[in-house]
């Protein structure tokens, strides 16, 4: 899948790389890319934050949602050279140090992950419905998350975990 | 599997003449089948087919191997660290030593990722060619096209019944699409067997199994294992039963449910089986003799009709297999910490917690001050794996026992400073104190910084080992079923409430309620995440997936064409616990498994409620929308024939 090597991404030794400017999660990165690389492999192979999950390199799960300049979008099939100069944020970016973003707590509170795969994309994608929505309804939960598989928790909690971190009345399962 | 068809392994030896193609067969008999039916008041034969479906774990399949002249380190996702290392090495032919699988964080697996696959074969050989680490991912076309899927049966049943329900007499006939290798082709025949004899009381049965080969992708197993598919058939089948003989489907399944302390025909016993009340509580709690046959006695206005079904299930738990126990070690740190040692793999089903918990418990200190180290074949102990459905109980008890070792431990070196004796002695929040004089006491610092200082340096360690069945030599016998197979019996009976759309036969499932006695939850968020994830899971099997294939090519090998439940397609999931054990610190305990028998009954209870919303019986998974608008159409005109013809301008 991730052909990368070291010596410069992508395996088309005859296109010619390109330099682009990329600001992750606040800070600035200069990568080398062939005009191939997308802008999942990016972000893990050559930045090396490995938060942000390919699932399915064709589109349709949603493990890979990044934030690009606000917006969710599919980092597995947006090119990385189309980026350049651009505003990405990953599920690295959240947390403000230690301290986990309500959305991230209320993910932990409810039990919204079991084998965390999807969870990078799911943050993403949440995240981006806050900050359009500060109280979204169900109806709009699931038209935000509709890109993002999740094959372990069957959703629910994902929802509820939602409505929590949005004061929406659903009470801490743990806390 | 025809007599005489071209055979896949010529070589293989002959298991069942005159069948061709059989790669392993089950074959159980107890009582007298034809007897049975003879003394039966009712028989029905039914034939049931399962599709073919596929894990869909979000993490691709990934192995990275490094060979470093004498050691061969590997990171993959697997359901199990010494299972992988036993079935590498022994490729490899290399010593278990020279093999280390190191921890993996693993994105999803539902079987997918117990058996050895090639990937992981050829990643460690072309490391020990290359002298460099070799990194193999696959792609989601790959999974799709040349990975192990489920293992789809076709089911024959023929159950005798008395009038008032009681089975007498089963025979069943069950035929696996196994795939072109044996693959764990021959265990799924084996235990679906299990899974037909454990819930209900079978006086008589016949049971015939056959793995057979064809020319598709060899099978892995999947979540349930064999579950899913017979509880369909047994489930769908005993509501045909009740109806024909006017009996309702609670009725039915309380006459024949296994109750407290009864002997299996395989001479386990279920204990404590909560079945009954689970049937009562389901039955009452979704006021499901009210409901049932509402929408077809009486049709609503428009095209959405709604039914209800009902499903039983068991599941086994920590049965033996290769490594067949699991150990655990805890150690305490100077200042009263611990720190677990586990060969436990966490696939998101929580099983660091739950080890941590059963630590943190036995030790009266908190999970703040439990560190675990898991799954690494050179760094911790060996255990069974996370695809037995015994984690919590067998290494849950090793955890326990190690625990326990070192707070004795701590007790006896405490008992010798404060001279008072064992029995008086409790612990709570990292201290040891006298329960006659609470001041009496010693923080855990002070009892190790006493052990090192008087018992020649020794530091508090403690251990525990735990497997199932302690006395059986090995697992039974997958050809005969003979043999012992654990002490650990799941009950569940779930309750499903779908819609279907009559004018487009679309179906889908509103509500699921599921009843389970999993012996007691230790976590009970995480039993309430296995819940959901497997309604979540049985609706895409019940409505949604299916791995269309042609000649051994898989013509839907992604998502868009594969399709898994969204977010917009899950239910209302509510479920109830019907506790049949405890916990006590020092005391074994009996979890019951909770990760994947609940795949089962809720299928079964689809099927039953997409009947009685429409009076559609479906002998085959998936229930699509062209499977049931066919079927609505047969009975349309079924009707129309049965009805005299109206006379016009009478």
């Amino acid at each position: 899948m991730l052909d990368v090597t070291k010596s410069g991404l992508g395996t088309d030794a005859r296109a010619r790389s390109r330099l682009v400017s990329l600001c992750v999660n606040g800070e600035w990165h200069e990568v080398a890319v062939k005009p191939r690389v997308t802008l999942v492999e990016a972000i893990r192979e050559a930045i090396g934050l490995t938060g942000t999950k390919a699932g399915c390199e064709s589109g349709t799960c949603g493990a890979c949602t990044v934030l690009l300049d606000g917006r969710p979008v599919l980092a597995c099939i947006t090119l990385a050279v189309e980026c350049d100069g651009a505003q990405v944020r990953t599920v690295e970016g959240l947390a403000d140090g230690e301290k986990l973003s309500a959305l991230q707590e209320a993910f932990l509170d409810q039990g919204a992950l079991q084998c965390g795969f999807c969870t990078p994309g799911m943050l993403m994608s949440a995240t981006a419905l806050l900050e359009r929505s500060s109280q979204p309804t169900r109806e709009e939960i699931n038209k935000a998350l509709e890109g993002n598989l999740c094959r372990c928790t069957g959703y629910n909690a994902i929802v509820d975990a939602v409505l929590q971190a949005s004061d929406q009345g659903v009470k801490p399962v743990m806390k | 599997m025809k007599p005489g068809a071209p055979e896949v392994h010529p070589t293989h030896p002959k298991v069942t003449d005159p069948y061709s193609n059989i790669g392993g067969k089950s074959e159980t008999e107890w009582g007298d089948v034809e007897r049975g039916f003879a003394e039966s008041d009712y028989v029905r034969e039914d034939r049931f087919e399962s599709h073919l479906r596929t894990h869909g774990y979000l993490e691709p399949h990934v192995t990275l191997a490094h060979w470093e002249g004498d050691k061969l380190n590997v990171w993959t996702s697997s359901m199990g660290a010494f299972v992988k290392r036993a079935k590498l090495a022994r490729t490899l032919d290399l010593p278990y030593s020279a093999v280390r699988i190191h921890k993996t964080y693993v994105g999803g697996t539902f079987g997918g990722k117990i058996d050895l696959y090639s990937h992981e074969y050829c990643a460690a050989r072309l490391s020990m060619i290359t002298g460099r680490p070799v990194r193999i991912v696959a792609s989601r076309e790959e999974i799709f096209s040349a990975f192990r899927h489920g293992q789809p049966l076709a089911m024959e049943i023929k159950t005798g019944v008395r009038k008032d329900g009681t089975i007498v007499a089963q025979r069943i006939r069950v035929i696996n699409n196994s795939g072109g290798f044996r693959g764990s082709g021959v265990v799924v025949i084996f235990l679906a067997w299990g899974f037909t004899m454990i819930p209900y009381r079978i006086p008589n049965l016949r049971y015939e199994g056959f793995s057979v080969y064809t020319n598709h992708p060899v099978r892995a197993p999947q979540r349930g294992h064999g579950a899913p598919q017979i509880r369909f058939a047994i489930e769908s089948q005993l509501d045909r039963i009740a109806e024909d003989l006017g009996i309702d489907p609670i009725t039915i399944r309380l006459r024949n449910a296994r109750l407290p302390g009864e002997r299996l025909p395989n001479g386990d016993n279920v204990h404590n089986a909560g079945l009954v009340e689970c049937i009562r509580i389901a039955a009452g709690k979704s006021g499901f003799l009210e409901k049932y046959g509402r929408d077809r006695r009486s049709p609503p206005q428009g095209t959405i009709r709604r039914g209800i079904g009902i499903g039983v299930s068991a599941y086994m738990g920590g049965t033996l297999i290769y490594p067949n126990g699991s150990a655990v070690i805890v150690k305490m740190n100077d200042d009263g910490s611990a720190i677990v040692l586990t060969g436990a793999i966490d696939i998101g089903q929580g099983a660091e917690t739950v080890i941590s918990q059963i630590v943190a418990e036995e030790l009266a200190i908190g999970m703040d001050d439990v560190k675990i180290i898991s799954s690494d074949t050179d760094a911790t102990p060996q255990d069974i794996g996370a695809w037995i459905s015994g984690m919590t109980y067998v290494t849950g008890n090793a955890a326990r026992q190690a625990a326990g070792n070192a707070r004795d431990k701590l007790i006896a070196v405490a008992s010798e400073r404060l001279g008072v004796p064992v029995g008086d002695l409790a612990a709570k929040d990292k201290v040891v104190y006298s329960t006659r004089d609470p001041s009496a006491r010693m923080t855990y610092r002070e009892v190790i910084a006493a052990s090192v200082a008087t018992r020649r340096g020794d530091t508090v360690i403690g251990e525990g080992y735990w497997r199932t069945m302690r006395d059986e030599p090995n697992h039974p016998s997958l050809a005969t079923t003979k043999g012992r197979w654990t002490e650990n019996y799941a009950f569940s009976a779930q309750v499903a409430e779908v819609e279907v759309d009559i004018e487009t036969g679309e179906a889908r499932l509103v509500k699921a309620l599921t009843v389970h006695d999993c012996g007691f939850p230790v976590n009970p968020a995480l039993v309430k995440g296995q819940i959901d994830g497997q309604i979540s899971m049985a609706l895409g099997h019940a409505f949604m997936e299916e791995v269309m294939t042609k000649d051994g090519y898989t013509l839907n090998p992604n998502w868009l064409d594969y399709r898994m439940p969204t977010i917009h397609n899950m239910a209302v999931s509510e479920d109830a616990d019907v506790i049949t054990e405890q916990y006590r610190v020092g005391q074994p305990y009996r979890t019951k498994e909770v990760g994947e028998g609940l795949v089962s009954g809720i299928l079964a209870a689809m099927a039953n409620a997409v009947y009685d919303a429409t009076g559609v019986r479906l002998n085959s998974t998936p229930f699509s929308a062209e499977k049931i608008l066919y079927g609505l159409k047969a009975l349309e005109f079924e009707q129309k024939r049965s009805q005299p013809k109206e006379t016009v301008g009478a």
